[in-house]
């Protein structure tokens, strides 16, 4: 895309020894086959700290964390795809929860589908501001996060007062578990999810439009494609992923406030990295991004054994982001 | 753009024209503050020596931020991490001056300041070390640094010494009528880093690489000395937000939200200053201004008994629709060319 100048530039031509080369290369194309192996050497370590964690029921708790988390970071993905990035997807879930609880003694169809609704409108703005009036994604995703903030600290106060506790079945496929309580619903979802996105991303004129939009925008735009649609659609898909991931978070914390999805912003945003998608856009895939959701969820796990505070897991998340985003960054350099 | 020879005339309006291109956002922002400052001192009862110190003290924190993300946005890069830099700062200085005298809690300052600034030195080395994006690695030190404040300072505690205080408030106690030093903490900083980017070579150097980093490397500028400097700079103010923090509450808060809301602000505060987050364009001194309206704004709706919630809506609002103008006019501009 540019020129290729700055000092880090003779780095990695010639002069590296060849099974550092090789290991590259199995790095560049098998990228999922490394994150599988990371993630396996992880769970492994965890089992050796815990013993009780290699087992269907040790696990069910990491994938209850897990689903939510993938769910949030799929949004994350596609517009990171498209060179954008939802810093909203905590406050958007939030909100969303916070609906379904309001809604809950209605009946639980309709709370959810409120509660998606929120998400679709509050991601839809976003469309509006990045696609039509062209706002900086960072800036528009962060106010409209502190924008919401301002309006559900209100209404929690007023007219969405007591709505607190949810409908009993979104509480069972937000924490339930089927087949002897060893598989959590949520993961269900999570695979319903993962089939639309990466079918989606792979086989539909949208899902390469999104690539496109990323990769070479001036190309798209020449090509007839009016970005501004694609852009409003992927932030649209991302409220309502956000949306949907909150309401399974108000399922399994059984209540709703103000806090509850904050701890899963940075985290969506890391899965989506660690999973291989590139913040410039036209780079990247749903199953890294799994990958990436199920090894910040296994390490979480690690680090509750271990007794870890929340200090310490920020300061290892932010690591493992920053180790993973080099070596992606190596490689693709070395191809 | 060049105007033809011998038309004096339309090369002195095309002058006239870039001149306010260049400048208009800038001086509309300082226009904007004026005219808050003048509603707010009509909606108060007394509007004197008090609230003038107040208003210049409790800017000091997001003018110090808006500075330091500024120099960083300019350069082309962000600094996500700005806000869990101020936290650290602010956690480890409230922590160590605990019960300090004036001259200990000077050398504990130099050496925040000093540490912060090598510490963000690092972040623009791995930055253009590795090449991962600024905005990727400044997220991942938004998780270190806070996680480290939180481990230094596991809950809000602390102190600080008088005189130490009333460096950048003006008074022992933080309160009070003089607002000499907080002007001169607001004012002596913001003079320095304007006038060195502005002037000197290597502050001239962030803007060629913020507006085209390959230009300016073939053009014999060190592009990853620009970058690690401005990183450095803005580690450094970042540090300075934090210690005038623990100057005004004498106390350390190493709460996550702060270190975001800190972030928050400084990019808001940069933008809508002027600096386009591409780089190499805009100035510190914008910047400072829209920072200095985004607190002023809470002060003027607390007057005007509006609920606080419904500042943070407003706030967010304007930031957006600013914002939105802006790119509409962009885009209108665009056509035309």
């Amino acid at each position: 895309m540019s020129l290729d100048v700055g000092p880090a530039r003779d780095t990695l031509i010639g002069g590296e020894p060849p099974a550092r080369r090789a290991w590259m290369r199995v790095m560049s194309e098998r990228p999922l086959m490394v994150l599988g192996a990371v993630l396996v050497a992880l769970v492994l370590a965890t089992g050796a700290i815990e013993p009780g964690y290699l087992s269907l029921r040790g696990l069910r708790n990491t994938l209850l964390l897990a689903a939510p988390l993938g769910i949030m970071a799929a949004g994350q993905t596609l517009l990171m795809l498209t060179r954008g990035i939802d810093l909203s997807v905590a406050m958007i879930g939030t909100a969303a929860a916070y609906v379904a609880g309001n809604q809950s003694p209605n009946g639980a169809g309709i709370a959810i589908v409120l509660g998606l609704v929120v998400g679709c409108v509050a991601g839809a703005t976003n469309g509006v501001g990045v696609g039509v009036f062209r706002v900086n994604p960072l800036i528009m995703t962060l106010a409209l996060s502190g924008i919401i903030l301002g309006l559900f600290t209100q209404w929690a106060q007023t007219f969405l007062q007591g709505s607190t506790s949810v409908a009993p079945f979104i509480r069972t496929i937000g924490a339930g578990s089927f087949f002897d309580h060893r598989i959590p619903w949520n993961v269900l979802i999570w695979g319903a999810v993962a089939i639309v996105m990466i079918g989606g991303l792979r086989r539909t004129g949208l899902g390469r439009m999104l690539y496109g939009v990323g990769d070479n925008p001036e190309a798209v735009r020449l090509a007839g494609v009016r970005i501004w649609q694609v852009l409003l659609a992927a932030y649209t898909i991302s409220g309502f992923f956000a949306a949907l991931g909150g309401i399974l978070l108000a399922g399994q914390s059984g209540a709703v406030d103000l806090r509850l999805a904050q701890n899963f912003l940075l985290p969506s945003v890391a899965a989506a990295v660690i999973g291989g998608t590139s913040i410039f856009g036209g780079v990247g895939t749903y199953s890294g991004t799994i990958f990436g959701a199920l090894i910040l969820s296994v390490l979480n796990s690690m680090l509750t054994f271990l007794d870890a505070g929340q200090a310490v897991k920020q300061v290892v998340y932010g690591l493992i982001v920053l180790a993973l985003a080099w070596l992606y960054a190596a490689v693709t350099r070395a191809e | 753009m060049s105007a033809t020879t011998g038309d004096m005339t339309r090369s002195v309006a095309e002058a006239r024209r870039r001149w306010l291109r260049m400048h208009g956002w800038t001086i509309g922002v300082w226009v904007l503050l004026a005219v808050l400052l003048a509603w707010y001192a009509t909606l108060i009862p007394a509007f004197g020596s008090f609230t003038i110190a107040s208003i210049a003290k409790n800017s000091l924190q997001t003018v110090y931020l808006a500075i330091s993300q500024g120099v960083v946005v300019i350069v082309g890069g962000i600094d996500l991490g700005a806000g869990a830099m101020m936290v650290l700062a602010n956690s480890i200085s409230a922590r160590l001056m605990d019960g300090q005298g004036f001259g200990m809690s000077m050398v504990i300052s130099a050496a925040v300041l000093a540490g912060a600034a090598l510490l963000n030195g690092f972040v623009g080395w791995i930055i253009v070390r590795s090449r991962v994006p600024d905005i990727i690695v400044t997220l991942a030190t938004l998780f270190v640094f806070s996680g480290v404040a939180l481990m230094i300072l596991p809950s809000p505690g602390g102190g600080a010494s008088g005189g130490f205080r009333a460096m950048f408030t003006g008074s022992a106690g933080g309160v009070g009528t003089n607002y000499w030093p907080s002007l001169a903490a607001l004012v002596i900083p913001l003079a320095a880093v304007s006038v060195w980017l502005r002037r000197s070579p290597r502050g001239l150097a962030l803007y060629a690489v913020g507006s085209d980093v390959n230009a300016a490397y073939l053009s014999g500028v060190n592009t990853a000395r620009a970058r690690i400097t401005a990183y450095a700079i803005g580690g450094a103010f970042a540090a300075l937000a934090g210690l005038a923090i623990t100057a005004i509450t004498a106390n350390g808060d190493p709460r996550f939200t702060n270190a975001a809301n800190g972030t928050l602000n400084s990019v808001a505060a940069v933008v809508l200053g002027g600096i386009a987050l591409t780089g190499g364009v805009g100035s510190v001194i914008g910047a400072v201004a829209a920072g200095v309206i985004l607190f002023i704004l809470n002060p003027i709706l607390t007057a005007m008994s509006i609920d606080p919630n419904t500042a943070q809506v407003i706030r967010g609002v304007l930031i957006v629709a600013v914002m939105m103008t802006a790119g509409l006019l962009e885009v209108r501009r665009r056509r035309t060319e």
